[in-house]
Parts: structure tokens; C-alpha cells; sequence
């Protein structure tokens, strides 16, 4: 299954995602309607985007009493079924990352659900910071820049300057 | 459900150019996404570009001329407006002679085709008063580069190893960059961001220096001056292709890391940190420069200071540095070899000659004098598409009497702005997804045609309103083509692409491969083919040979009555300039206007966050909501706020008699305010 992959080294706090979310939810532009959050902290200036992982294991679902969240079978989406929500917060006890809200207005609890596939936060992020891969591949862009930088180090200890 | 279609074409809710897919149900569009195809942007977006929906079928839109009648708006049929706008302006020109016409180009329409369509009108009808947004925005830093390289170059993002950002907010000024700079940044590349605001491209900077506003050429010295000590510089560049070396090497040695610390507020250490990642790392080495350069007393020469940096550096047209971009080969629409018109004395030339003579752009703050004075000319009449001067330059008030005095003004816009309501007729305009156009992305080398995906009737696109005017002006022949296809095809003719075969390729074409170092086979476009880090040019015109640093006035001179240095302008993400201010999602999406203020500031006139502050300069006062920030995210003493708020318009502070002495630009980046809360006894009258 595909993810969205978060990078706190490219995440700018532009809020971009957030926007595109709460688009999608319920055509604003307001936060509090998004599934996505980006945490922004000035003084340490670090920006940390939160979304679900989609975890193989769902504490969210384990606790569910209602049996109200079910992976979906095509995107692989951990999603809550909102008839079936009986707005008891468990869920939201349970994550660990937060990534569950409450939609105080339908009294149910809201989380992501990969846009059915096509993650609106991912094509509206400008930094390049979200990326929607396959989640073998996940992270990679890690290995890739921890490469990129080795690699200088080495070809410098070697003598070459570029 | 009925069948969605989709389309691709580039976004011009800003000048980033995003390339779209525009969903269509019944020939309405529904949605907005990025077209993964296209190199520039790879698929992402920005929000503006989504909103682009909202601003099409915006309630508040005009579709219908109207005109101002003493008791109020009338709607008018098009041909009727059209005939007594050219009847009036016959007259007009006519009783004061063919200079008291000029036209206005606004940022909201762009630049390239359509830019030279409102430049080649102005003259195919005898007068040389061009006006822009280029008053204020981008000429400064081409100017400042231009004479030093012959080029603004581009920034090649790709494959520097260092990135370094002077004034340049690219996250929510050029969205788009955000990308590219992390992509460098993930392949190992440092980024240093120069800003007295932790803006938030800043956030990720690997060195952010907050600098005093306007300091940027003492830092750009210093920097010249620690290469110069390591011997850190580009050899054969320096040796073999410029001039005025001896001049700059004498010159940067009093710009020693103490004296650019007592200038910037920069420590000599980070000083020294900057030089040696700039070392390191060239000739790899981008420096862009933003528009936070260019609204300074001394910006022009800030700006020559760093374009001297990268030649220094050899970053130069050098793979990972600054490239000399090729231009695609287009047919030219301005009449300037044609009808020069110079002996017509067009407005600001004779005192902003650089700013005309280097970039034929009238000086829209003279022409406001103009317009009141009569000097030294009747300025009378101002056709005016895609801007709002009235909220955007310098000193609205005089702005809004000044185009309250003209005999005739015309405004094209999607909305009845601040200044369409001044005007006497108001005719919808297109947006651009009623036009077709072409688009270069420079640094990429490519040229996409975006495509006209709506049509509404009675709203004309720019190329038929200046063609349905010059027709009936007798200016006719100078717009002989049907209609914006014919344009095109013509604008095509010398690259050999056909119009088919462009709008087959919503990905863009490559019409140049990209090349480094053209400066060894070709001379650069300076005065003397080489780097002019002196330039005799600006020499001969009374202007320092080489780019002198002065301190800013709030430095300088400080005025004890204003002891806050106030910086406009810094972008929003949501808006652009004036713009989109009007579309709801966005409004409500924060706080907005805001004024920045440090929080030992806030403490010490014991303001707490979102309190009202009075903030007055000796040009006028506003009130709006404080925002207390971090402590980190701008420099104590500094206030910042936007431009564009109706409700908190921060250019009834600016002045309009402050300049750059080499582009014309004002002053709006580092003013001397005061600021009181604002039910304080002690508030101004
Ligand atoms: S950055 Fe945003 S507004 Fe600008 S062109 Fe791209 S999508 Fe449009």
C-alpha cells in the first residue's frame, strides 16, 4: 500500500496541506477541519507534520467498541466509518500520534482516509516535505540525502572537490 | 453524474506559472489540482492556484462596463463604452497633445505578451507614458544585476551545493522554489536565508542571519571582503571577463567582520561562517535575491553588491549557481525602434534614467505628481489593466487624488477595487483561464501555451480590448491580427514551433538546451561584454562607479519621534499584492491584517497579542490588530505588516518621496513609525 511520508527537514509550516484538507473535508480553508496538522515550534524552529500512518496494527480500531474503523480493502486506508461512530473518543485516547480529531459539530471522530487514494495534502505541498509512496519505498528520500552527504564527505577526503 | 473533463494548463493566480489540471463538468470548472507532467512543478500546487475556482465565478465579479454618472454605476453595452472611451481619449489627446494619454499594466495580467501588448498601444498611439507594477517590484533587481552581469540571472537551484536567500521568501512569495530548494537541500546543499523575520523558508535554513533592514550591501561586502582575504575567488572570471576589480579590492577592505557588525547586527562569526560555506561550496553557490532588496534608499547598490558576490564566486553561469537563462525567440511587439518617442520627454526618464533608459518604464510616483501639477506636461488621461495602485503604491492618499484629477481614467479588472471605483468607466476583464498565452519558464528553458478554457460574453481578453481601441483610434495597423490564436502564431514565427504542436504539449517544450559558461564564447550584455563590478554607465550618470554601501536613514538619522522601523510588504501565502482578499475560505483562514511586533517590544508598551495599535509615520496613521511574536521571529525594534488590507491599508504610511536614487523604487522597507496602542491617551491626533 501507498502512505504518506512526512519529512520534518523539508516542512516549511506553510500550511499548504492543511488548506488542502480542510478542502477536501469541508471545502474551507480552516484547520480544524483538517485531518493533517503541522506542528510549528519558532523558538527551536522546528516544523513537524502529523498525519495517520495507516499502522498494520491499528490501535485506534483495537479499541473502537462500536467496530466503526475497518482498513479499507483497495487503499489500505485505516477509516472510521461515521454512521457507525458512536462518538465515544477511544480512538482518539488510543493513537499515538494524535492523529485523530473530533468533529464537535457531527459529535463523531474524524481521521484520514488517503482521499480514496489520491491524498489531496500531497499535491498541495510545496516543499515536497509529503510524499505519497509505496510503503516498502517509505523514508527512502532518508537514505538518499544520509548518501548524498557521505558521499560528498568521502570524494573530499579523497582529494576530489566536486 | 455528468462526465468530468480535464485540462491542462499554467496558473497565473501568481508569477509562478503552475502547470494545472482544470476539471471541467458542463463547461464549469469544478476543481483545480497540479499537473504531474510538467517539470516546473512537478504536480504540486499551491493553494492560490485551487482558488482560482472561487475567483472565476466570485459573486462579486463585473461582467457588464459601467460607467460613473452622476447619480451613480450604469451598466453600458460594450461597443458603447468602448466608443466613448476612444472619443474622450481623440479629444483628450487632441486638446493636450498624445503624451496625456498613458497606460497602466498591473501585475494581475503578467508580463512578457502581455506586458508588450499594453507597451506597443501606448505608442501606437503617440505616447511614450508606459506605466507598470515595475515601479516597485522586480526592475530593482534586474537593474541591479544587469549592470553587473548584463542579465538577471536564475537561480540553479538543481545543482547548487549552497543556496543563499537575500530578502527572498520563497514558500509564500514564489511557492514553487519551496521545492527545489529542499530538493537541494535532501541531495546535501546548505541554505543560508538573510531576513530580519524568521520567515518560513527560514525555518529550514541551516543559517538564518536576522539582519537590520537595508544593511544587505554592508553584508554583501563583508562577504566580498572575506573572500578576497582567503583568496577565495574565481581567478580566471575575475582576470579574464570584468572590470573594475582593482576598484571593488580597494573599496571592500574597510568592511572588516566588525564594522558589518555594527552595519547588520550580524555577528563577525556568522560572517565569517557564510564566507567559508561560500568557499567551500563554489563555484555551486546560489544567491537570490527578493524583492526584500529592493524597497531600500541604497537597494540598487545592496543589489550590484551581491551580484559582484557571485561573480567573485564564479558562481556565474556555472552549473549549481546563478545561469544566464537563453531567451526564447519570439517575434517583438514593442514599438521602440519603430516609434521611440524619447524626444516626448516620457514621465520619470529625465529623473530615473537607469529606470527608463535600461527598462522603458515610466515612474508611476511621478506621474501621480504629473497628473496634480500639470508638470511638466498635462498628464490627462490613464487606461489602467489588472492593478490597484490605490492600495499597493506608495502614499494612497495623494494616489487616490491624483487619479480622482484625471479628466479620463479607465480601469479593466475583475472587480470594482479600490481603484476601479476612482475611475470613470470600469470594464470586465478576463481571468487567465479566458486566455491563451505563451509562458516561459526560464530556468527550466521551456515554453508552454496555456489554454483559454472559459469564455464569458462581453468580457474581453487583453489582446481584443487594446486591438478593438486602436482600431478605433486609427492605430489600427498596428494590431492586425484577428484575435489572440493569430497573435500567438505570429509571436511564434522565428522559434519555428507551431501553435499545433505547442498545444500538444501541456508538459512545455525545450526550445534550448541548457548551457554554462556562455561568457567564454559570447560577451556579456554589459556596456563592456565583461562582470562590471564598476560600471561606468552609472559612472557617466552621476551614480557611484561601484556599488557603495549608505546605511540606511533610520540608521543614519535616526528620528526620535519614530522609533520603530517599520518593513512592508512581506508575502502572504493566501494573497498576492491586493488580490484574492475577497475570497472567503481565505479571509477566514487567519489573522489577518496583523502587524509583527517583537515581544520585549509588545511588553514594553504592555500589548498583548491581537490588541489594536495605532502605527503612524509622517506620512499618515493606521490601526489594526498586533501580532506578539516569538522571539525569534523578527528583530527587536522591527514591525512588519503586509500590504493589501482594505481594512489596515499600510501604504497610507508610505512615503512617496523617498527613493533609490539609480530605479526610482520608494522606500517602503525600512520606515520610521511609532506605534501606541491604539486607545492610549497618548495616541496621535
Ligand atoms: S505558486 Fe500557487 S498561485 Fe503561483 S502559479 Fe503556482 S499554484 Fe498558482
Amino acid at each position: 500500500m501507498r502512505i504518506v511520508t512526512m519529512d520534518p527537514a523539508s516542512c516549511v509550516a506553510c500550511r499548504n496541506c492543511e488548506y488542502a484538507c480542510a478542502f477536501q473535508q469541508g471545502r474551507t480553508f480552516e484547520r480544524r477541519d483538517s485531518h493533517i496538522r503541522v506542528s510549528f515550534y519558532p523558538e527551536d524552529r522546528v516544523c513537524i507534520p502529523g498525519t495517520c500512518l495507516h499502522c498494520e496494527q491499528p490501535w485506534c480500531q483495537e479499541v473502537c467498541p462500536a467496530a466503526a474503523i475497518r482498513r479499507d480493502p483497495v487503499t489500505g486506508a485505516v477509516v472510521i466509518d461515521a454512521e457507525r461512530c458512536a462518538g465515544c473518543k477511544m480512538c482518539l485516547l488510543a493513537c499515538p500520534y494524535g492523529a485523530i480529531r473530533f468533529d464537535s459539530r457531527a459529535r463523531v471522530a474524524r481521521k484520514c482516509d488517503l482521499c480514496g487514494g489520491d491524498p489531496q495534502c500531497v499535491k498541495f505541498c510545496i516543499s515536497g516535505a509529503l510524499e505519497f509512496v509505496e510503503a516498502e519505498e517509505a523514508f527512502a528520500f532518508r537514505r538518499e540525502g544520509f548518501d548524498a552527504r557521505l558521499k560528498e564527505l568521502v570524494s573530499q577526503a579523497r582529494g576530489g572537490r566536486r | 453524474m455528468s462526465p468530468r473533463q480535464v485540462f491542462q494548463t499554467l496558473c497565473r493566480m501568481c508569477d509562478d506559472h503552475c502547470a494545472l489540471n482544470v476539471y471541467l463538468e458542463e463547461g464549469r470548472v469544478v476543481d483545480i489540482d497540479g499537473y504531474q507532467g510538467h517539470p516546473w512543478n512537478r504536480g504540486r500546487l499551491c493553494s492560490k492556484g485551487r482558488a482560482a475556482v472561487d475567483l472565476v465565478y466570485h459573486p462579486d465579479r463585473l461582467w457588464k462596463p459601467l460607467k460613473r454618472t452622476a447619480s451613480g454605476w450604469q451598466e453600458i453595452p460594450l461597443e458603447q463604452a468602448l466608443d466613448e472611451i476612444a472619443e474622450r481619449l481623440r479629444a483628450i489627446q487632441q486638446r493636450y497633445g498624445e503624451r496625456a494619454v498613458g497606460v497602466w499594466k498591473g501585475e494581475a495580467v503578467g508580463f512578457a505578451q502581455q506586458e508588450d501588448l499594453a507597451r506597443r498601444f501606448i505608442h501606437a498611439i503617440g505616447s511614450p507614458n508606459y506605466f507598470s507594477n515595475d515601479s516597485l517590484c522586480f526592475n530593482g533587481r534586474w537593474i541591479g544585476y544587469s549592470t553587473v552581469h548584463g542579465a538577471w540571472s536564475v537561480p540553479d537551484y538543481e545543482h547548487a551545493r549552497l543556496v543563499v536567500l537575500w530578502g527572498a521568501n520563497p514558500p509564500h512569495a514564489h511557492p514553487n522554489m519551496t521545492q527545489m530548494i529542499m530538493r537541494a537541500r535532501r541531495r546535501g546543499a546548505r541554505l543560508v536565508v538573510l531576513d530580519p523575520r524568521l520567515s518560513a523558508v527560514a525555518r529550514q535554513a541551516d543559517v538564518h542571519a536576522p539582519l537590520a533592514p537595508g544593511t544587505d550591501g554592508a553584508l554583501a561586502w563583508g562577504l566580498i571582503q572575506a573572500l578576497l582575504e582567503r583568496g577565495a575567488y574565481d581567478r580566471e572570471l575575475v582576470e579574464g571577463y570584468s572590470v573594475g576589480f582593482p576598484q571593488l579590492r580597494a573599496y571592500a577592505a574597510a568592511f572588516t567582520p566588525q564594522r558589518v557588525e555594527r552595519e547588520t547586527g550580524v555577528p563577525a562569526a556568522t560572517l565569517s561562517r557564510i564566507a567559508a560555506a561560500m568557499a567551500e561550496a563554489s563555484p555551486a553557490v546560489v544567491n537570490y535575491v527578493g524583492n526584500g532588496l529592493e524597497h531600500h534608499e541604497n537597494g540598487i547598490n545592496n543589489i550590484r553588491a551581491v551580484a559582484c558576490l557571485d561573480a567573485l564566486l564564479g558562481a556565474l553561469d556555472r552549473k549549481g549557481g546563478n545561469r544566464l537563462a537563453e531567451g526564447f525567440p519570439s517575434n517583438r511587439l514593442t514599438l521602440y525602434r519603430e516609434r521611440p518617442l524619447t524626444a516626448l520627454s516620457p514621465i520619470g526618464a529625465e529623473r530615473f534614467p537607469v529606470l527608463y533608459g535600461m527598462r522603458r518604464e515610466c515612474h508611476t510616483m511621478t506621474a501621480m505628481d504629473t497628473i496634480l501639477s500639470g508638470r511638466p506636461y498635462p498628464l490627462k488621461a490613464m487606461l489602467l489593466t489588472a492593478a490597484n495602485p490605490a492600495m499597493t503604491n506608495p502614499n494612497t492618499e495623494k494616489v487616490t487624488r491624483a487619479l480622482g484629477a484625471l479628466e479620463l481614467f479607465v480601469v479593466r479588472d475583475l472587480f470594482l477595487t479600490e481603484t476601479a471605483r476612482l475611475a470613470h468607466y470600469v470594464l470586465p476583464a478576463a481571468s487567465f483561464l479566458e486566455r491563451s498565452e505563451l509562458h516561459v519558464h526560464a530556468m527550466f528553458q521551456v515554453v508552454t501555451l496555456s489554454r483559454k478554457l472559459l469564455s464569458f460574453p462581453g468580457v474581453q481578453d487583453e489582446y481584443r480590448f487594446w486591438h478593438d481601441l486602436a482600431h478605433r483610434l486609427g492605430a489600427g495597423a498596428y494590431f492586425p491580427w484577428k484575435d489572440e490564436e493569430e497573435l500567438t502564431r505570429w509571436l511564434l514565427e522565428p522559434s519555428g514551433l507551431s501553435l499545433e504542436r505547442l498545444a500538444e504539449h501541456p508538459e512545455g517544450w525545450p526550445y534550448q538546451p541548457i548551457r554554462y559558461e556562455k561568457w567564454r564564447e559570447q560577451p556579456l550584455a554589459t556596456p563592456t561584454g565583461k562582470v562590471e563590478f564598476a560600471s561606468r554607465y552609472l559612472k557617466d550618470l552621476g551614480y557611484p562607479e561601484i556599488p557603495e554601501y549608505r546605511p540606511p536613514a533610520y540608521r543614519s538619522a535616526p528620528d526620535p519621534e519614530y522609533p520603530f522601523v517599520l518593513v512592508t510588504g512581506a508575502r502572504k501565502l493566501l494573497f498576492y499584492h491586493s488580490r484574492y482578499q475577497n475570497i472567503e475560505r481565505f479571509a477566514r483562514a487567519g489573522r489577518n491584517p496583523e502587524m509583527e511586533m517583537h515581544p520585549d517590544d509588545a511588553a514594553r508598551l504592555g500589548l498583548a497579542d491581537g490588541e489594536p495599535v495605532r502605527v503612524s509615520s509622517r506620512v499618515g496613521t493606521i490601526q489594526l490588530p498586533v501580532t506578539v511574536t516569538a522571539s525569534n521571529e523578527i528583530l527587536p525594534g522591527t514591525v512588519q505588516i503586509t500590504h493589501g488590507y482594505r481594512q489596515a491599508n499600510v501604504n497610507l504610511l508610505t512615503p512617496d518621496d523617498v527613493f533609490d536614487p539609480i530605479s526610482g523604487f520608494p522606500l517602503l522597507k525600512a520606515l520610521q513609525v511609532k506605534v501606541a496602542r491604539a486607545d492610549s491617551a497618548a495616541a496621535p491626533g
